[in-house]
């Protein structure tokens, strides 16, 4: 392990409270429409009604004479001046990639319900949407494509004229002799499911505010953004600006699950028209917005196979993941990286020796796909976990039992899984076992048998994870996508010996004022309250890649700890000067600078920081003057994270309603930062998962009117409706990060499809039903009862 | 999401909010807890020219009872519904169906009133209101009527009720002597407007023998509908689980569902079945 040299490894690992608790808690968070600026103008977007039309024409002049309102624009009338959204994937490495233009304002057609077709800019919100309503938009309907068989037929409408057909992407790998693996196995079991179309539906809707100063030539944009400087580079290209004049600031953000990793029509428009009016403008969507016009997520189709010995070992696994990617691509992931990575997680934490995959990603008359928080794995882990039930039901195995007998073994690790991760260190069997512990697993299963004799339905469910945390630049450079997987930090010492750190990841609830400040203290032997964390600003901050994908913990703090490193190792030069003891005997330690054999504090690091950058006449000539240092750190190829989670349902025969009775997640994320960083981390994953495995769908008719467009009809579920998570940690560090560190953000919404598909599954055993699709909604589980009853 | 310009008054008298809403004719519409009205503005699903508001009038706020009525002032919130004493010992039905509607944030703030007049075939206020054919004090500038519950419902947020009336009170017969009921509901979420719920109300003698039984089905029609046919079939039973049976599927062949994201239209009928049969257990193990 690469350990701390110069910390005391005090901090790491504490339970420190939240930083940021009190500002979040008393409400005085700053988010985007907290932000008034002087002459602000107001937006509202008019939205398609259908989901396949030309345009044939749009009358605005009603709209145009509205008191309040100053200025009404068509596609047509920015078609030069901003450039469609495209997504390029690098043609050697994506050969099958089809881009397309997601214009920010529909040109000649509209591709879904809700894509912009214009922008009313007015006095304030009331005042455009008013506006908004007299705008008459003479649709010609076309033929929608609502789902992905129809899109797939010869005939098929076609969402992207230029591509012939409807396939945006088709991944196929096979690794390993598939087709023998299959002949040699004992027992086959196969497995078709759906999975629900759903999304990230953060707290904070969308929205930006954006103004451009004459005298400077700034156009500033306040995003509620996880990406601040994906976000910069790409409006500059998109309006072909100068980056160099462009300031993103993404203040706190009330969440954003991937979402808010992007770059959108709606930000690109707010920031050319602030730039044409010399006005600020501000655009916070609506709920409405955020349900049909923001991303979707997650609707796959996949069929899967799974070949065993008799004793339970995998000998080969296939399977076919076929995304409803929706109208357009978006920026910068692309929106066929979800299939692929559905696909390519099968194999999850079981040593597989044959594998063989496809992913499709197919256009739709839909709501875009976007990332959202586990991204492919949610779907991956629930196939793969639904496929070990399958055959262990069919092989007489315990449910526990067969995943233990398949696993990495601790003792196996570092373990080059078939898709060529190579997984550093971990704790799968162990995880399993502990969740079994902390459920109680044969009382479980006793009190399951008694229920059943009294007409009570008790299951129990695992899903057991894998998960590459913190992609690295290569990885995405190996599928062909234009992203950086580094990270960049600015760690600066001022004269009274207080550190402020700059880095380019940002927290949206994952509190990296606290968890990066934990590190740095460590690094740099101050106390907590002596650090500030600043994100977010991107005239602040170094480049870097915000946050996402499970990465800050293992990037920006990675970052911070390089950049740490450069630091302490001046100071301590100095210091060496200074007291005459040799530099690697010193250490910076609880505010001083200390001889590190015997602790002896030898000199305050706040008169060191004092002596370099003001009495800077002492400083030795060859020593550079000033106490910041930046570093730039690239992850290492995978870092991998992995959790077993557990449900505990009751399932009632006459409804088919679900109810979680408990759920359980042995999580293990290497080096813990804090415990209640990470235990939340893991509540409010799990919650989101709840609503992947129960309740959310965003739903669609056959003509590709969106049904879902309030959170009456798009259900979540809420604090009454998520159980408290009894959550057990494991610690296998990472031998190849600062501290150990890898990355736990995604992980508590990857497996709750998984273990509640599957404890449904298993309380529903009596009647041998078929779990295949999600959300498990009442109706259809009712439906699944009542087919196997009918069969009977 | 903002509403489109409207006026807006604030009576402080219900004689000056029935003269507000004469005068606004067809165009005015009176506020109360706004739980339903303010979203349907919002999302510009509707529209008026004036509002009355009727937050000030504390005088439509009441629980009283008078002899064998239990009569709530329209402007009374669902929780003070929930947690009145009063209403517990006359007609505790009411109590256990004020606690399902909604949250807790939405029952401060909603009221009897909108609810019954808002007319959603699936709120439990309808529900109850015609389970226990409770009576409707309507009035106007120049007239007051009363209006059963079983004839209020008209369809899907359609009442009976005339632009420039204001309902002004219920009325529920207090349970009588050996009165037991029963209260079920299937939601996707505690808290959400029920895909099927069902309300009864039977007399039972020491015996355990029903005298008389009343129940009514919500989630499941265009108005909540008060299914007759069931008194019959329970009436001098004792409740074995044939009768049950026999009376739940009187009351899933009454209803004529549509359906919705929530629940198929064969979901709800089914449901119904399931429901009745579930609530005419619970009023007999009371
Ligand atoms: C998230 C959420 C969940 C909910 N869940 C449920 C639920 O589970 N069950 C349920 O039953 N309800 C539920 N509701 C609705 C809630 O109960 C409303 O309070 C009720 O439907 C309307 O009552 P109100 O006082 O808010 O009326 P308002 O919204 O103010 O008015 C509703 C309508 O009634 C009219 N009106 C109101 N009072 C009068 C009157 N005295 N005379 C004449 N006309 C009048 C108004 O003009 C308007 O047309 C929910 C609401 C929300 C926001």
């Amino acid at each position: 392990m690469e350990a701390s040299q110069g910390g005391t490894g005090k901090m790491v690992g504490a339970q420190v409270r939240r930083v940021e608790d009190p500002r979040v808690l008393l409400g005085k968070s700053q988010y985007v429409d907290d932000l008034d600026l002087p002459n602000s103008l107001a937006l509202a977007f008019v939205r398609s009604p259908y989901a396949h039309a030309r345009i044939v024409s749009i009358d605005a002049a009603a709209a145009q004479n509205q008191p309040g309102v100053r200025l009404v624009l068509t596609g047509a009338d920015i078609a030069g001046a901003i450039k469609p959204l495209r997504v390029e994937y690098e043609p050697a490495k994506a050969p099958t990639h089809k881009p397309c233009d997601w214009p920010v304002l529909a040109q000649d057609k509209v591709r879904f319900v809700g894509e912009a077709a214009a922008v009313v800019v007015a006095a304030d919100r009331y005042a455009a949407e008013d506006a908004a309503g007299l705008i008459d938009v003479e649709y010609e309907p076309l033929e929608p494509v609502s789902d992905v068989e129809q899109a797939l037929a010869a005939d098929a409408p076609l969402v992207h004229e230029e591509w012939g057909d409807n396939v945006m992407q088709t991944l196929q790998a096979e690794i390993g002799d598939v087709a023998k693996a299959f002949q040699e196995a004992d027992c086959v079991v196969s497995e078709r499911l759906t999975t629900g179309r759903h999304m990230a539906l953060p707290m904070e809707t969308r929205g930006c505010v954006a103004s451009f100063e004459p005298a400077t030539d700034t156009l500033t944009v306040w995003s509620s953004t996880q990406v601040p400087h994906v976000l910069r580079s790409h409006i500059a290209l998109v309006l072909d600006f100068p980056e160099h004049h462009i300031r993103v600031v993404a203040p706190d953000v009330g969440g954003g699950f991937g979402q808010k990793g992007h770059l959108f029509p709606e930000e690109a428009v707010s920031a050319y028209l602030a730039h044409r009016l010399g006005r600020a403008v501000k655009w916070i969507e609506d709920r409405r917005e955020n349900l049909s016009a923001s991303l979707h997520a997650k609707q796959q189709a996949v069929q899967a196979e799974l070949a065993v010995r008799q004793d339970g070992t995998i000998l080969g696994i296939r399977g076919r993941f076929v995304g409803d990617v929706g109208a357009y691509s978006e920026y910068p992931w692309g929106s066929a990286f979800e299939a692929g990575h559905a696909a390519s997680s099968l194999p999850g934490p079981y040593k597989t020796p044959a594998f063989s995959f496809e992913a499709v990603s197919v256009a739709t008359n839909k709501t875009t796909i976007g990332v959202y928080r586990g991204v492919g794995l949610p779907i991956g882990v629930l196939t793969m976990e639904r496929l070990m039930d399958l055959a262990a039901h069919k092989l007489g195995l315990d449910p526990a039992e067969i995943r233990l007998r398949n696993m990495i073994r601790k003792e196996e690790h570092p373990y080059t899984t078939i898709i060529g991760a190579e997984v550093e260190s971990g704790s799968h069997r162990e995880s399993l076992q502990k969740a079994l512990d902390i459920l109680g697993y044969q009382e479980c299963r006793a009190e399951q048998q008694r229920a059943r004799a009294q007409g009570r339905y008790l299951g129990i469910g695992i899903g057991c994870y894998l998960e590459g945390t913190a992609p690295s630049s290569a990885a995405f450079a190996s599928m062909g996508l234009n992203l950086g997987g580094y990270e960049s930090a600015t760690v600066r010492m001022d004269v009274a010996g207080k550190v402020t750190v700059l880095v380019g990841t940002h927290s949206h609830g994952q509190s990296h004022e606290t968890t990066l400040a934990q590190v740095a203290a460590d690094e740099l032997g101050v106390p907590l309250a002596d650090v500030k964390i600043i994100e977010g600003d991107t005239n602040a901050v170094p480049y870097g890649m915000g946050t996402w994908g499970s990465r800050s913990a293992v990037t920006g703090g990675g970052a911070i700890s390089r950049a740490s490193e450069k630091l302490r190792n001046k100071m301590l030069r100095i210091a060496s000067r200074m007291t005459e003891v040799p530099d690697d005997d010193l250490e910076l330690a609880e505010g001083m600078i200390r001889r590190r054999a015997d602790t002896t504090p030898l000199m305050p690091i706040k008169e060191l920081a004092h002596r370099v950058l003001v009495q800077a006449g002492s400083l030795p000539r060859d020593e550079e003057p000033g106490l910041d240092a930046t570093a730039h750190y690239e992850p290492p190829p995978s870092t991998h994270a992995n959790a077993t989670h557990i449900a505990l349902v009751e399932v009632d025969s006459d409804t088919g309603q679900v109810t979680l009775l408990r759920y359980i997640v042995v999580e293990d994320c290497g080096t813990i930062i804090n415990p209640t960083v990470v235990d939340g981390q893991i509540q409010g994953g799990v919650a989101q998962g709840i609503g992947t495995a129960l309740y959310e769908h965003a739903l669609y008719d056959e003509n590709g009117q969106f049904l879902t467009g309030t959170l009456m009809d798009y259900l979540i579920p809420t604090a009454i409706d998520v159980p408290q998570v009894e959550i057990g940690h494991i610690e296998s560090p990472s031998p190849h990060t600062p501290h150990g560190i890898k990355g736990v953000g995604e992980g508590g919404a990857i497996a709750p499809p998984a273990a509640i598909a599957n404890a449904v599954a298993d309380a529903l055993a009596p009647f041998e039903v078929r779990v295949d699709a999600i959300p498990l909604t009442p109706e259809r589980v009712l439906g699944w009862i009542e087919q196997r009853q009918a069969a009977a | 999401m903002k509403p489109a310009p409207f006026k807006y008054a604030r009576p402080g008298s219900v004689d000056e909010a029935l003269a507000l809403l004469q005068a606004g004719g067809d165009e005015a519409k009176v506020l109360a807890g706004g739980q339903s009205f303010v979203p349907l503005l919002n999302l510009r699903m509707a529209s008026v020219e004036s509002i009355v508001d009727l937050n000030r009038l504390d005088d439509l706020a009441y629980i009283r009872r008078d002899n064998d009525t239990l009569c709530i002032g329209a402007m009374t919130r669902h929780r003070q519904i929930e947690v009145s004493d009063e209403v517990q010992a006359a007609q505790p039905l009411l109590c256990r169906a004020a606690a399902e509607v909604g949250h807790l944030a939405i029952r401060n703030r909603g009221t009897i009133g909108g609810s019954l007049v808002h007319a959603d075939p699936a709120a439990e206020w309808p529900l109850v209101a015609a389970a226990l054919d409770a009576q409707l004090v309507l009035r106007s500038q120049d007239n007051s009527r009363t209006v059963a519950a079983r004839e209020f419902f008209l369809a899907p947020l359609m009442t009976a009720i005339e632009p420039a009336e204001i309902l002004c009170e219920v009325r529920f017969p207090v349970a009588p002597a050996g009165a037991v009921w029963g209260f079920q509901e299937l939601c996707r979420r505690p808290g959400d407007f029920a895909i099927v719920a069902i309300a009864c109300q039977l007399t039972l003698d020491d015996s355990g023998t029903c005298s008389t039984a009343s129940l009514a089905v919500g989630g499941a029609h265009s108005t909540p509908l008060h299914v007759a046919d069931v008194e019959p079939i329970v009436v001098g039973s004792q409740g074995d689980a044939a009768v049950l049976t026999a009376a739940a599927e009187k009351a899933a062949a009454a209803v004529d569902p549509s359906g919705d994201v929530h629940g198929s239209a064969d979901y709800r009928r089914r449901m119904v079945k399931v429901l009745a049969q579930r609530a005419l257990k619970e009023a007999w193990s009371a």
